[in-house]
């Protein structure tokens, strides 16, 4: 059981930080010139729940995808239909070197071919047929090499290129894009060839407004070469280990800058002085970097921020003041640095919080006066903190709160009362030992709950009647060993939950598999370390949406859970 | 069937498909034509010429006007399309917005 209570979630490096869901809107060339796909693929997909009926356009497409191979040339067709059924089978998995020909010539817009099994360089000729009309391209993950590049020259129009993964390209690919002035958006994570020499042909691109160049190991001395590039206002080199103070300075003159990440990179605080002229910046992420409290000095000028990562630096306390004035602030990530309490009353003013991550940081209960007042707050990170039950007092009045995170903290049963009235609350971490079913009463109110982790905390039975009203739960973990099967029937009804983990639970047995084969939407379903059998599983069959079936330490074999023949399930345990 | 629920759809060879109104209206296009406000020649004496779209094709189109109201009120049959047709029914079917 001690393995158990010793786990810890969200440790993993997280290289965008809080800014993920932001980030990732531009980590993906967008194909948003065909607004109908998204439509078409509902209504041919979801057969189960067509509310209208599909169009004769869709049944074409449907039909030339099926026998493309009947097709030589769809170049008689309208642009946008050609670009349909060309998505429809990059979408189907069926298009390849020998059914791309059909294609040449079609004026396309869009080649979204990210992550596309079999793409290499002999794919390019009839790409590059496309011309001027290309706008997007997305490789990522393709084994295209500099030779490919050469017939991206054609596509003189094109403004979107993405080589996420491409292993093999190199500085010589780069030259050969150099012409293509009309990006916006250029794309080459986790690149190990190129250097600071092949990123000169990157000057010549100064209509640039996004460039990623995450995990490039060699990029060094490079960014000098991107001084000119006014019109960039998108920045990614996280985790490119190379880049040191020296790399920023080319950076103060990118004056529309708004977003740089910098993550897990050398650069401390003298480099951060290389910022304090970007008066547009709204999102810095230097997650991992070796930057003190000193750095704020220079940051507090930016008054512009909105998105601030300083998590897993070096800030103490001292310095921390200036925070104050970065009054713009709605996301700030400090979780992981030498900061206690006394950080917390220079956040007191920074009203249009909307996240602050706190995350085993030196915070008692006192601190969290400070945050008392900022109303905006939707989401608090107090995981490995001193917080105790009287701390959460302050919090009773974060009327916006939806996510909390209170795991291995000191909180105990009684404080759980401060939150029982924070009715917008959507996800609660209360992975804490000291939790009982006593506490659980208080969480009845909280009906909008969709994720509750009770990880470690020690629920019996008893305390399962409380979970009855969270119909909206979509996770729930509860794996503190005192649940048995009667207790698994009082959670039978949560016909929401996507994600179940009932393991360390050794009292379940095969009858509480009778009240799970009910939670028809579970995706991932954790049972190990309980007394299920293989032929209790068989009540499981009908769990079709199931990927993920965890069974470790229980007489289940691998034989038994390939019997049920889950369509969907991808990862189980044993394998 | 009384005339005024009926329309005539005339193809490029100039064979006319005389079909329920409501199912040509299974067409954004068409719906636009016959129910605009004005005096388009189509919308006063309910007929459509598309000199652009054959006869096979145009026959085609009205079996899915008829298929697709079927299928809207439950009946979910398949609706066979010809691979040698599909190419030249799907420009119709891009111009009638179908």
């Amino acid at each position: 059981m001690g393995g158990a209570c010793s786990r810890k979630q969200g440790q993993h490096i997280n290289e965008d930080g809080a800014y993920s869901r932001l980030s990732r809107r531009y980590s993906r060339n967008g194909s948003s010139k065909w607004p109908g796909t998204s439509f078409y693929r509902t209504t041919i997909d979801d057969k189960s729940r067509i509310a209208f009926c599909p169009s004769l356009m869709e049944l074409c497409t449907y039909i030339v995808c099926e026998k493309i191979d009947e097709y030589e040339s769809l170049c008689m067709l309208p642009k946008d239909i050609s670009q349909q059924i060309f998505d429809e089978l990059v979408y189907s998995r069926r298009l390849n070197a020998t059914y791309l020909e059909a294609f040449r010539g079609c004026a396309l817009e869009d080649i979204d071919l990210g992550e596309y099994p079999g793409v290499d360089d002999s794919w390019m000729e009839v790409i590059s047929s496309q011309g001027s009309s290309l706008l997007t391209s997305d490789f990522s993950g393709s084994n295209l090499t500099d030779y490919a590049l050469i017939h991206i020259k054609d596509c003189d129009n094109i403004q979107d290129l993405n080589f996420n993964f491409c292993a093999q390209i190199s500085d010589t690919g780069l030259d050969h894009i150099s012409g293509l002035s009309n990006l916006t958006t250029l794309s080459l994570k986790r690149n190990n060839s190129i250097t600071a020499d092949g990123m000169i042909a990157l000057s010549n691109l100064v209509n640039l407004s996004k460039l990623d160049l995450e995990r490039c190991p060699l990029i060094h001395g490079g960014l000098v070469h991107l001084k000119g590039l006014s019109k960039l206002e998108v920045l990614n080199i996280n985790c490119c280990n190379c880049i040191t103070d020296d790399d920023m300075e080319p950076l103060s003159e990118l004056k529309n800058l708004k977003e740089l990440q910098v993550s897990s990179s050398k650069v401390t605080d003298d480099g951060v002085l290389f910022f304090k002229g970007l008066h547009k910046l709204a999102l810095l992420n230097m997650e991992r970097c070796p930057v003190t409290s000193a750095c704020l000095d220079a940051l507090s000028d930016i008054v512009s921020l909105l998105f601030l990562n300083l998590s897993r630096c070096k800030l103490t306390d001292n310095g921390c003041h200036k925070f104050s004035r970065l009054k713009a602030l709605r996301v700030l990530n400090l979780g992981f640095n030498d900061i206690s309490d006394a950080v917390l009353v220079h956040l007191k003013g920074l009203n249009k919080l909307e996240s602050l991550n706190l995350d085993s940081c030196r915070i008692w209960d006192n601190g969290l006066i400070n945050l008392a007042g900022l109303h905006r707050l939707k989401c608090l990170e107090l995981s490995d903190t001193k917080v105790g039950s009287n701390g959460l007092r302050h919090l009773s009045g974060l009327v916006n709160l939806q996510i909390l995170n209170l795991s291995f903290t000191v909180i105990t049963d009684e404080g759980l009362s401060n939150i029982s009235k924070l009715s917008t609350l959507k996800s609660l971490n209360l992975d804490v030992r000291q939790i009982t079913d006593a506490g659980l009463p208080n969480l009845t109110s909280l009906t909008g709950l969709t994720h509750l982790d009770l990880f470690c905390a020690k629920i019996t039975d008893e305390g399962t009647n409380c979970l009855r009203n969270f119909r909206n739960l979509r996770s729930l973990e509860m794996c503190g060993g005192g649940i048995t099967d009667a207790g698994v029937k009082n959670i039978k009804d949560l016909r929401s939950l996507v994600l179940l983990n009932l393991s360390q639970n050794i009292h379940v047995t095969d009858a509480s598999l009778i009240y799970i084969n009910g939670l028809t939407e579970l995706v991932s379903l954790n049972l190990s370390s309980s007394q299920v059998t293989g032929s209790g599983l068989q009540h499981l069959k009908s769990l079709k949406k199931l990927k993920s079936l965890s069974l470790e330490s229980t007489k289940v074999t691998v034989n038994d859970i390939k019997q049920l023949h889950l369509p969907n399930l991808v990862t189980f345990r044993p394998e | 069937m009384k005339k005024e629920d009926t329309v005539k759809l005339i193809s490029a060879e100039g064979f006319e498909f005389v079909i329920d109104k409501n199912a040509a209206m299974v067409s954004q296009t068409i719906r636009n034509m016959l129910t605009s406000p004005g005096d388009f020649a189509e919308t006063e004496r309910q007929e459509v010429r598309f000199p652009e779209i054959s006869t096979t094709i145009l026959e085609k189109i009205c079996q899915y006007f008829y298929w697709s109201l079927q299928y809207a009120s439950g009946k979910e049959t398949e609706f066979h399309i010809e691979p040698e047709l599909t190419l030249e029914l799907m420009m119709a079917a891009n111009y009638l917005h179908t």
